[in-house]
């Protein structure tokens, strides 16, 4: 379990991680969503005990990590799965590792079968694509089988046959009671692949949840088809109602429920031949929900999709 | 669980790193090759030319050091390997990874700087007898040759191992404290060659004064058979050599624990 208190980092005149407090809880999937650069990597790295908090702490099972006794028994991380010495073999990289906490060297083999790399052990990791780079990693974070893993980016550069493996040992691992925390800047690969997402921007807290939580809480669109459009579009201004797009199906309406169009069309004597509330896409809620917490946000031009 | 991490596994993980990265093994081959090939060449020259010698320069003739000159070139590759063995680390980023295996960066340090100064020993060491008795051996009958049953010849070829040894954690802690491979080497080239250069611009007896503390004097010095004039003694040079590494291992270690990995 990981529980972060009041954590904040600073550095020099940017606050990367502001003031984030929240627990990642063992037997799910936990999500931890935001755009680049809003701080998902530094907690990652304060929660390993690499960076130093300016304010607040984060714990691991209840310690600061750099109290655990045998790190790798209990924590299992993924952060950047390039970070390896390029000329070392995969095997020497994971038994430097297993022997630095007393892990016997048996479990390298078992974790390289696993992770599908055991052909190229012996071949040198800067020779690796990104994609077994990202399994050597999950084989390291596998290596002292602990109980909270963490895993920074984990899909990226993986082939679909790759990203199927994982999401399946991301289930796997927390059907054994194991807490994993996973890290993304894509809602649409969160939504697939963790119970409970934890949204960041700009290094603070936005929102907690499951992923249909999320959905419900962000602003929809209902999409209307009536036999007047422009008698339509005024009485709609009338209560607030915006219309986001016009053409010759219908209208996009937002900030009013489908109740409240259908009971205006009423009211106005405007008749309604089809009135369907439009579930926001994950995209639209996660660009609403970070909206402004977006480090390198395009200005001006607006990319409608 | 008594599966902790501790100084001997931390020593186990970081030597069997050392010894399969190629920049150790390079290092290691470069530094045979500079301190015994040198020396092989350079004492077959002088037993060539030892007939046109004149006596002045047969007077000062040293036999020990002159078997040892290779070291001269050795240690800038022992600088290298010591830089090499904290600063790829970072260069990779692989620093996270074993600071994650093994969170107490003390521990991490004394560990990686056993595990170093202990395999530089044995290679220096190694080395340097080789190297001397090479040179002996190419002068005998020609040259006047130095005995390792002499206690300060001994001193002197065990000494050169130990300057070569102590330039490598000098070089680690520098590494240790700038995290960067080039910047980390030319820094430990600068106090070997630029320093004494610097000093060679100073009044002459500021020059006599100053020239003593300078890492590469004290290998001179440690190395001679005979006190070198205006440096310390092989035993002082030593002593102050061994300071210079431990202040500097301190602060870097010290920063080290401070710092953001």
């Amino acid at each position: 379990m990981i529980k972060l208190e009041h954590l904040t980092k600073r550095y020099k005149d940017t606050l990367a991680v502001d003031d984030l407090d929240f627990e990642v809880r063992p037997g799910v999937i936990t999500g931890f969503l935001g755009p680049n650069g809003s701080g998902k990597s530094t907690t990652m790295r304060i929660i390993l005990g690499l960076d130093h908090p300016t304010k607040g702490r984060a714990m691991v099972k209840g310690k600061r990590y750099g109290d655990l006794r045998a790190p790798l028994h209990e924590v299992g991380a993924l952060l950047d799965a390039k970070a390896l010495h390029p000329g070392r073999s995969a095997r020497n990289h994971l038994r430097a590792l297993a022997s630095s906490n007393q892990i016997p060297l048996s479990r390298v083999e078992e974790v390289l079968e696993f992770a599908g790399i055991g052909s190229v052990a012996n071949k040198k990791v800067g020779t690796f694509s990104l994609g077994m780079s990202q399994r050597l990693g999950i084989a390291g974070a596998l290596l002292g089988d602990p109980e909270v893993l963490l895993f920074d980016e984990p899909v990226n550069g993986l082939d679909p046959e790759g990203i199927r493996w994982i999401r399946d040992l991301f289930r796997s691992l927390a059907n054994e009671g194991r807490t994993v925390f996973v890290s993304s800047h894509l809602m649409s690969e969160m939504a697939v692949t963790a119970d409970q997402i934890i949204v960041i921007g700009r290094g603070k807290f936005i929102t907690q949840g499951s992923i249909d939580s999320l959905t419900a809480t962000a602003k929809g669109t209902v999409f209307v088809r009536a036999a007047n459009h422009q008698q339509l579009i005024a009485a709609l201004a009338t209560r607030g109602g915006v219309v986001s797009e016009v053409n010759d199906e219908g209208l996009s309406v937002s900030e009013l429920t489908s109740d409240e169009i259908g009971q205006l069309a009423f009211d106005a004597g405007i008749a309604i031949y089809e009135l369907t509330p439009q579930r926001a896409s994950l995209e639209d809620v996660f660009m609403e929900l970070t909206a402004g917490a977006v480090e390198y946000g395009s200005s001006g031009v607006r990319h409608e999709s | 669980m008594s599966l902790n991490v501790t100084l001997g596994s931390v020593i186990r993980s970081e030597w069997l790193k050392f010894r399969t990265v190629r920049s150790s093994i390079t290092g290691v081959l470069v530094t045979f090759i500079l301190t015994i090939g040198l020396g092989a060449l350079v004492t077959s020259l002088l037993r060539a030319h030892w007939d046109t010698t004149d006596a002045a320069r047969r007077l000062t003739f040293d036999p020990v050091a002159t078997s040892l000159v290779g070291i001269i070139f050795a240690q800038f590759a022992i600088g290298v390997i010591g830089s090499l063995f904290i600063t790829s680390e970072y260069s990779s980023g692989s620093i996270r990874t074993t600071l994650a295996a093994v969170p107490n960066r003390v521990q991490l340090v004394f560990g990686k700087m056993i595990v170093l100064v202990t395999s530089m020993f044995v290679v220096c060491e190694v080395a340097c007898f080789i190297a001397f008795l090479m040179g002996q051996a190419i002068f005998s009958g020609v040259v006047p040759t130095a005995s390792l049953s002499n206690g300060t010849v001994l001193r002197a070829v065990i000494f050169a191992g130990v300057y070569l040894t102590l330039l490598s954690a000098l070089a680690f802690s520098l590494g240790l404290i700038l995290r960067q491979s080039a910047a980390t080497i030319s820094g430990f080239v600068s106090i070997l060659l630029v320093l004494p250069l610097i000093l060679a611009f100073l009044p002459s007896s500021w020059q006599d004064a100053a020239m003593r503390y300078l890492p590469n004097e004290m290998g001179h010095a440690m190395t001679s058979i005979t006190p070198v004039a205006h440096d310390f003694g092989a035993w002082s040079a030593l002593i102050v050599l061994f300071i210079y590494v431990v202040a500097l291992f301190g602060v870097a270690t010290t920063m080290m624990s401070r710092r953001d990995a």
